[in-house]
């Protein structure tokens, strides 16, 4: 007889939020919430009560496989990482990429970048990072210093006012909108600026319904209504900002009409929301990817940022610029290097001092030249450049943009490797497939969206012949000669990214164990970092930049007269590999569906349930409309995670200039009919 | 009064009065359940913060206990149980969730603040071997606050609270007695699935009835919500309406039949684990 009550972390979204896989005699019989954690308190939303369903799917995948004529086979492992040892070893290092993976630990992404540039030596690894807050990291690093949630997520209930942009935080960040709903009802002032009606807004003091991708012109205008009515924080930009003439210069002209004209928010909302955000003593942005996932991705993080810096919500309590960051462990990925362009610890692979440093400490020659990032790797593959990719937990066939292109690339690699604990849409695409094991298998840290570092725990054993994914790396860094993979726990490997990276300094496992720390966190007695810049901002002072307004790079015209915007629902997650194994997720939501306004669905005709044909330039699909008035009018609205009906068919993989992040927010799109007869949607 | 109880349980264990405790343990500042075999682990035994003992877990609707029993009959658990665990167990053994009579109650009795903290009308269990008594909460100052207002108000009050419902199903979860095979929440039915929230007021009231003649005051549905809704004051009314109407109180008496079991000639209907309603 042995139950244990095993506390890990949620494999969601980025809130972090802790439950216990509760386990009788090495079977999981359920998830039972932590009272004790410091965001959840007790509670979870529907995926995080559900969040062992597909562990236990039969759908997972058990043995390593290999393609032969067309069909898979199982292998054992030695014959598996032999295959794959050799034909990595065949290629020149610039013509082989890696995907990490941010539903991973920190220590299996470090291992997997540490395959990549010490063992492989390319520096082309990346992550879906890439495809939700490149522009965070980017716009943040270059204003503050530093590319993460300025805050810690419990500030927020103190905040005076909250601005929400570019976030539908009820059913992205669930336990994040408990700390924004207790606020307001405390007293905090919420404003809401988002082109869609989102379970927020009826909450909300200011709904500011802005059209897609017209981010920078509200926030100028927000600027500039400060600025005329001397609101600024005078003292705080002369003492801890520079740049300011710049961006004073550029704001001017972003008047209140002009800034209705180009968002359609009325200038009084404007006026009115702009001065309550100015007038408390703290106040608090929160946004997500309807700030960054654009061509003026990097524009708009600036512009947050810039806000911020204006009003002197930096450096305090309850104040920042807070992205919140959508995978279990995207921040975590990024913050041990699972970049094209970093090390650990955001360290600049360009810097020789850096270089050396990693060098010695991994007794190896290192690559030098930047590598590539995750559209650029599927550009790369189509055109014949990248003959190989080992991707790890990342499934681009439904998750990038423009999947037709992503098909034709990966299908035109020489050799492909998926790792995953299902055979998804991108592992049946794989020469050869290994069976991670998931986050209820295995030890190691996940860091959530205000930068704590927390344990995740091993419940049960892996499935099959699955295998933690660290071992799996080590074991084929191992098979391709290198010496450098000695580990006998991940707490080991946290023990070496804490040697090498100042910002993960004082993280060893023992002091995680409780409720684990918050970067910067610089030596075993550093207590971390609950908000960021206090005193000081991690560049010296903050930078301001004037940023003027561009259009989306594709907008709607005679021929793709909509808008199309995409994003999630609560009850799923990202491309459904786990949430569409779960039984009580598909019974909510059994599949896609796309927000029509009802003005636009009665003038094509279109009922509600009705089976219609969403086109762009670049493809086509079939999806149940929903006659709604969430989406105003000229916009519709469909989420990625159903591969019947995939969003990103349609959506524009045109780039952010620096961030490199794709515009799922914004692209044009027809809507057609296709059947008379109407089927009542399930939704 | 920490000490006491581990003194008791290691009684229980040492004399082999019991096989197994059922408790709360502490590890690293975080409270769960759990099993303790051996007297040297009871050290880490603690009684609160509150935890739900009788939980129902996912998806076998089964509660730890009733789990153990169905594994292990031959072992007989000793549960350290305040007044809504026992109560929990009483009406969970009443529907034929858990075998009470291979169980051993250690009870132990809640502190004044945490009875207010809970909002607690019985702060102490039947069995109480541990702790001194203290006096419940008797009035629901909530609910005598609500009735006060008017119908429009409280209605506005009710709509603001469940329109911040997202439906994440954790006051059902949560719940001791929520044990049906089949839900009637899940049902589309009721209550138009994957919608946000869901429709008010039905698929909270469909909750409030359906625990109307089981509810027993333990208060982990308002605990476990998100949004902070006050569940428990309406589960409070429910409760206090089954009492007035039928003179019945979930939790009170193993062999007392729910009213809502019951034909009008009161014979019963029966509810056996394999057609939990």
């Amino acid at each position: 007889m042995e139950y244990k009550n095993v506390l890990t972390v949620c494999p969601y979204c980025g809130c972090g939020c802790n439950f216990y896989l509760q386990v009788l005699d090495g079977e999981l019989i359920g998830i039972l919430p932590c009272k004790s954690h410091i965001v959840s308190e007790g509670k979870l939303c529907i995926k995080g009560w559900n969040a062992s369903d597909f562990v236990v799917s039969k759908d997972r995948l058990t043995k390593p496989l290999m393609k032969k004529d067309g069909e898979f086979i199982e292998i054992s492992w030695d014959k598996a990482l032999d295959v794959i040892s050799a034909k990595l070893k065949q290629y020149s290092p610039d013509s082989v990429a890696l995907l990490s993976s941010a539903k991973c630990t920190n220590e299996e992404n470090y291992l997997m970048m540490k395959l990549a540039r010490a063992v492989i030596k390319t520096n082309s690894v990346d992550h879906c990072a890439r495809l939700c807050h490149a522009s965070t990291v980017v716009g943040l690093v270059k204003t503050f210093g530093s590319g993460a949630m300025t805050n810690s997520i419990g500030e927020l209930e103190d905040a005076d006012c909250i601005f929400v942009i570019g976030s539908n935080t009820t059913e992205q960040h669930p336990l994040i909108a408990r700390y924004i709903m207790r606020a307001k009802e405390k007293g905090t002032k919420l404003i809401v600026a988002d082109p869609r009606l989102i379970p927020l807004t009826q909450f909300a003091d200011y709904h500011l319904r802005q059209r897609p991708g017209t981010d920078v012109a509200l926030i100028n205008g927000f600027m500039n209504v400060i600025l005329s009515e001397g609101l600024e924080d005078k003292e705080f930009i002369k003492e801890r900002t520079e740049g300011f003439e710049e961006l004073k210069e550029v704001v001017k002209k972003y008047t209140p009409e002009y800034v209705e004209k180009i968002t359609g928010v009325s200038k009084e909302l404007l006026i009115e929301a702009a001065r309550m955000f100015a007038e408390v003593k703290s106040s608090s942005i929160v946004y997500s990817m309807g700030i960054t996932q654009h061509t003026t991705g990097v524009d708009n993080v600036v512009s947050c940022a810039n806000l911020a810096m204006l009003t002197g919500n930096v450096g305090r309590l309850s104040t920042g610029v807070n992205p919140l960051r959508g995978q279990v462990n995207v921040q975590g990925a990024c913050d041990v290097g699972a970049l094209p362009n970093v090390y650990s610890g955001y360290q600049s692979v360009a810097d020789e001092n850096v270089r050396t440093k990693f060098e010695k400490a991994w007794r190896t020659k290192l690559p030098q030249n930047s590598g590539l990032t995750v559209v650029e790797m599927m550009n790369e593959a189509a055109k014949g450049n990248l003959k190989a990719m080992y991707i790890m937990g990342e499934n681009p066939m439904l998750s990038d943009p423009d999947i037709n292109h992503v098909k034709e690339a990966l299908e035109n690699l020489e050799f492909l490797v998926v790792q995953d604990i299902f055979l998804t849409e991108t592992a049946q695409l794989a020469d050869v497939v290994l069976p991670g094991a998931s986050y209820a298998e295995k030890d190691g840290t996940f860091t959530a969206t205000d930068r704590r570092v927390q344990r995740i725990r091993k419940a049960i054993d892996p499935v099959g012949e699955s295998k933690p994914d660290w071992q799996i790396v080590c074991e084929l860094a191992r098979k391709m000669g290198s010496g450098e993979f000695e580990y006998s726990s991940p707490a080991e490997i946290m023990d070496e990214i804490a040697s090498v990276t100042p910002i993960y300094g004082g993280m060893v496992y023992e002091r995680l164990e409780d409720i684990g720390l918050q970067w910067p966190c610089l030596s075993k007695e550093h207590p971390g970092t609950p908000y960021l810049h206090k005193g000081r901002f991690s560049r010296g002072k903050g930078r301001f930049f004037g940023i003027e307004f561009k259009e989306a790079a594709e907008l709607p015209d005679e021929e793709y007269p909509f808008i199309l915007t995409t994003g999630r629902t609560i009850f799923h997650f990202h491309t459904g590999t786990m949430s569409r194994r779960t039984e009580a997720l598909n019974r909510e939501v059994p599949t896609g569906y796309m927000e029509i306004n009802f003005k636009d669905a009665k003038e094509l005709g279109i009922v509600d349930g009705e089976k219609v044909s969403a086109q762009s330039r670049r493809g086509e699909i079939e999806v149940k409309a929903m006659v709604t008035k969430r989406v105003p009018q000229g916009v519709i609205f469909i989420p990625f995670h159903f591969a019947e009906s995939a969003a990103n068919m349609l959506t524009n993989s045109v780039l952010d200039p620096v961030a490199k992040i794709p515009e799922y927010k914004v692209c044009a799109v027809k809507v057609e009919k296709v059947q008379l007869k109407p089927d009542p949607v399930n939704h | 009064m920490i000490g006491k109880v581990q003194e008791l349980a290691k009684q229980y264990l040492t004399s082999g009065k019991v096989g197994a405790i059922f408790g709360l343990r502490e590890n690293n500042g975080h409270i769960a359940p759990h099993i303790f075999k051996e007297v040297e682990e009871l050290d880490s035994l603690v009684i609160s913060p509150k935890y739900p003992l009788f939980y129902t877990c996912r998806p076998s609707k089964k509660n730890i206990p009733r789990l153990l029993q169905e594994k292990y009959p031959e072992i007989k658990v000793g549960v350290v149980a305040k007044g809504c665990d026992e109560r929990a167990l009483i009406e969970l053994a009443k529907r034929d969730q858990v075998d009470i009579k291979n169980i051993e109650i250690l009870g132990v009795a809640c502190t004044k603040e945490e009875a207010v903290e809970c909002k607690c009308s019985k702060p102490y269990p039947y069995n109480l071997l541990i702790g001194e008594r203290v006096e419940g909460v008797s009035e629901d100052k909530d609910a005598e606050d609500l009735l006060k207002k008017g119908l429009p108000e409280r209605l506005a009050f009710w709509q603001y609270q469940l329109s911040k419902c997202i439906k994440c199903y954790g006051c059902r979860n949560a719940c001791p007695l929520c044990f049906c095979k089949d839900c009637a929440l899940e049902q589309e039915l009721w209550s138009k699935r994957g919608e946000l929230p869901p429709e008010i007021p039905v698929f909270h009231f469909i909750r409030f009835y359906h625990l109307a003649d089981r509810c027993i005051e333990c208060g982990e549905c308002e605990k476990a919500c998100p949004m902070d809704i006050p569940l428990l004051t309406i589960s409070k009314q429910v409760r206090k309406d089954v009492k007035e109407l039928f003179d019945y109180e979930a939790g009170l008496d193993v062999g007392q039949e729910s009213p809502l079991l019951t034909t009008l000639d009161e014979t019963p209907m029966g509810e056996t684990i394999s057609d939990g309603v």
